[in-house]
């Protein structure tokens, strides 16, 4: 039994596994559930758009006056079926200045939201691989001894024999 | 009006008298330490005491004021009336600046006389002497702040004999969570202070290596543990409150409560590196460095009013004071750091990335990474507003978005993490310990498919969760076979237990983030309406109005059963109207229920609009939770391992000289 265990264990599961998963991500990502409804729409565009009057809270949250009217526009556009969801937000955005809109834009200084996490990202992996390549060569450095070693410890033997020479001499009668 | 200058004068004296306590104690510790005088340095635990007796005194007449309804307060002014129930009228204390303040005071004060009743045997220990001063100096300021710019105890303008105020903020007195929630996030912020006075107490005193951090480990694991529960308890009180169907917006002042949980988090993992291989020291400092500071920053942003936010009480005076502390902080770290940069450096080197401690690594990187990203996003609008002048907004899709890869490849590595041998692994050893981790993630994922359930990041976030469930359970069981009722307790098991609490919050929120579905739904006295598989039928509107407020609530039945009371609740004093959503939880999805807000409908009417979201699994980031604080308990409980400092071999019995 555990021989069996131990069998299935190898490679070839393994592989039966990765296309059993790219598969089912496939299948799943990929497959049809229908046109979204114009209600769905709605709410996916208001999500992306903050509340002109109040303190940080998507359209989609607020309940003001000031947001009511931003979802009849967002319906009405919706109803009319004629742009897509980010030509819907363009145009919010241009009427009412760059302050409504939630997730900052690709281009220009707003780029840097997106840039400088990358960036950072970037900077935490690369030094993690490097201290990892640092210890190794710490490590590497513990087991084989270089040239300079070797030379270090000739030059030591030497003079110890001199000394030790030296010594005796001293105590030549 | 004895009665009332009462109040003010005893809740002062405390203050002044924690102040002037913290401030001498600080002063007469250090000096203690520098001279060696062990006599005197018996006596620190005593500045703690007192300080302590100061703030429950201030904190006593705070709510004795807040009971009488002591007008002559300007703080009372601002949140007492005479129509708040006594419960919501505790936690009126901290409904606004200055009383959350004074909580704060409150529980500092607590902590460090808990380290002092901690290590009371222990006074003449230069780290434990140096850790106190640490907590006395940060006592102190807090306490000053308190007592000075930002007094709870300030008298108000003069009022007539028939004042009343206008009693919390209604959102904060409409939830019994509203008593619990700030408390325990305050638990959390303020005990990552003792972690901190140790970590820099080592640099001071050169005893930079693992002593302190077996010291505060407990300390630290609550402190967490707290700040876990506030923070889960404030999303809970937004779903059952704020009736948007959410449990987190990313706000800043929900931001500013992750940061230090991020960083936390960091530590309390990359600490296990350093208590097995002696490494990280510099790093794990700076974690606990930047927790604390996370936190005055976060108090800083949130309570001065430079970033919008649903939370921010009216800005006070103090955000100098805030900002400077801040400063103080981090300058003297990085400098206490610098000084000691010698002995910080740590012997030994990690062979390979494909281990315990190169996974350690990889979720610090991570997190990190996570809480480098909320802070750019939070602070971002102020950034742009600097550069080129003009006002931005950054919310929840922008955190949204940025939060699913990070989330993903935590959920990957706590699949990975726990099978990994500490020093180096191989091919052959993953392979055969992953195998029914994996396959168990295959099998989420299948399931997920089956059900249903579309769009390649929730569909990874399921598989992922399958995968990371399969490794916390394969060591639970391992663990469990080998040790019996033993293998569920202890750092490494008690910590799957919440790995796994954190996977089934995972899966809450993958699902419920990406599957909820809502509409607007009129409803009509005699009439059923049917929507998304549900039917909701209207009953009829009652109101109920007491001095306090007036409450119109729908009578919905639901599905034919159970009737729910969604409701829209107008506070006379302050003319502030809320909806309060009204929920039907199982086990695999919930239906809450709101009033439209824009219509208030009229009692006696026979229509309503009702907002609808069905938002499946959330109540599996309630069960999670739990999950999470049952293995952080068996973490904390003694295990059989050997403490690092302890002897190896059994003592010599007394008198076995003899005998021989």
């Amino acid at each position: 039994m555990a021989r069996q265990v131990q069998s299935i264990k190898r490679w070839p599961t393994w592989i039966l596994l990765i296309f059993l998963v790219v598969g089912l991500l496939a299948v799943g990502s990929t497959r049809d559930t229908g046109p979204r409804s114009p209600g769905e729409r709605v709410d996916d565009v208001s999500r992306r758009v903050a509340c002109p009057v109040c303190q940080g809270e998507s359209v989609f949250e607020s309940r003001n006056n000031a947001s009511e009217s931003i979802r009849a526009e967002i319906r009405a556009q919706v109803a009319e079926a004629e742009r897509s969801d980010d030509q819907i937000i363009e145009d919010i955005a241009n009427r009412f200045g760059g302050e409504v809109l939630l997730v900052p834009r690709s281009t220009g200084i707003e780029a840097l939201a997106w840039a400088i996490p990358a960036a950072a990202l970037v900077l935490g992996v690369a030094g993690l691989a490097m201290a990892f390549r640092r210890w190794r060569a710490a490590a590497d450095g513990d087991r084989a001894a270089t040239a300079d070693d070797y030379s270090l410890v000739d030059a030591a033997l030497a003079s110890e024999d001199e000394q030790l020479h030296d010594h005796e001499r001293d105590h030549e009668p | 009006m004895l009665a009332a200058s009462l109040n003010s004068a005893l809740g002062n004296a405390g203050l002044l008298l924690m102040l002037s306590a913290t401030t001498f104690g600080a002063f007469a510790t250090a000096f203690s330490i520098r001279a060696r005088a062990t006599r005197t340095l018996q006596h620190a635990p005593r500045y703690a005491w007192l300080a302590l007796a100061g703030a429950v005194l201030s904190v006593i007449m705070m709510q004795r004021a807040l009971i009488t309804r002591d007008y002559s307060l300007a703080y009372v002014q601002q949140v007492g009336s005479s129509a708040t129930p006594a419960l919501y009228n505790v936690a009126a204390m901290w409904s606004a600046l200055e009383g959350s303040l004074l909580l704060w005071v409150l529980v500092l004060a607590g902590f460090t006389a808990a380290v002092a009743w901690r290590f009371r045997a222990r006074t003449d220990d230069p780290l434990v002497g140096w850790a106190l001063v640490i907590m006395f100096v940060v006592s102190a300021f807090f306490a000053f702040v308190s007592f000075g710019p930002a007094s709870p105890f300030a008298a108000g303008p003069p009022v007539g004999l028939g004042f009343d105020g206008p009693g919390p903020n209604p959102l904060l007195q409409n939830h019994i969570l509203v008593i619990f929630h700030p408390p325990l996030l305050y638990l959390g912020y303020i005990g990552f202070t003792v972690p901190f006075a140790f970590a820099i107490a080592a640099l001071i005193t050169g005893r930079v290596g693992e002593g302190w951090l077996m010291e505060t480990r407990r300390w630290a694991l609550f402190s967490w543990a707290f700040l876990t529960i506030g923070i889960i308890l404030g999303g809970w009180w937004a779903y059952e409150v704020l009736g948007w169907g959410g449990v987190w917006g990313w706000d800043p002042v929900e931001n500013a409560s992750l940061l230090p949980w991020l960083t936390g988090t960091a530590y309390i993992h990359s600490v296990l590196v350093q208590e097995r291989r002696g490494m990280l020291r510099v790093w794990n400092i700076s974690l606990l460095i930047a927790t604390f500071a996370l936190t005055i920053l976060g108090t800083f942003i949130t309570r001065s009013g430079i970033i919008n936010s649903v939370h921010a009480f009216s800005a006070g005076d103090i955000e100098g004071y805030l900002l400077g502390f801040f400063a103080v902080v981090v300058i003297g770290s990085l400098i206490l750091i610098g000084w000691r940069g010698d002995r910080l450096r740590s012997p030994g080197a990690i062979d390979s990335p494909v281990s315990r401690e190169g996974a350690f690594l990889a979720n610090n990187v991570l997190f990190t990474a996570f809480a480098f990203v909320v802070l750019l996003g939070t602070l971002f609008p102020l950034l742009i507003e600097a550069l080129e002048d003009r006002r931005t907004v950054v919310g929840a899709p922008y955190f949204d978005r940025m939060s699913t890869p990070l989330g993903l490849m935590l959920l990957f590595l706590m699949g990975i993490a726990p099978v990994l041998p500490w020093r180096k692994a191989s091919t052959e050893l993953l392979r055969d310990r992953l195998f029914w981790p994996a396959w168990a993630g295959v099998g989420a994922l299948a399931f997920a498919v089956l059900v249903g359930a579309t769009g390649w990041a929730p569909l990874l976030a399921f598989g992922l969760a399958g995968f990371a469930g399969g490794a916390a359970i394969r060591q639970l069981v391992l663990a469990t076979r080998r040790q019996g009722w033993r293998g569920l307790v202890g750092r490494a098991n008690g910590g799957m237990v919440v790995h796994l609490g954190v996977i089934l919050i995972a899966v809450g929120l993958a699902s419920s983030n990406s599957f909820t579905h809502s509409a607007n739904i009129p409803v009509t006295v005699g009439t059923v309406q049917s929507w998304g598989g549900h039917t909701f039928e209207l009953i009829e509107i009652t109101e109920t109005l007491d001095d306090r407020a007036s409450v119109v609530s729908a009578q919905i039945r639901l599905d034919g059963g159970r009737t729910f009371a969604p409701a829209i609740t107008t506070y006379l004093q302050r003319g502030e109207t809320i909806g309060t959503p009204s929920v039907s939880t199982s086990l695999t999805k919930d239906v809450y229920l709101t009033l439209d807000g824009t219509v208030r409908p009229l009692p006696g009417s026979t229509d309503a609009t009702l907002r609808v979201f069905v938002k499946p699994m959330i109540v599996w980031l309630w069960i999670g939770s739990g999950l999470m604080m049952l293995g952080t308990l068996l973490a904390a409980f003694p295990g059989r391992r050997r403490r690092p400092t302890d002897p190896v071999s059994a003592p010599v019995p007394v008198g076995a000289e003899q005998q021989r």
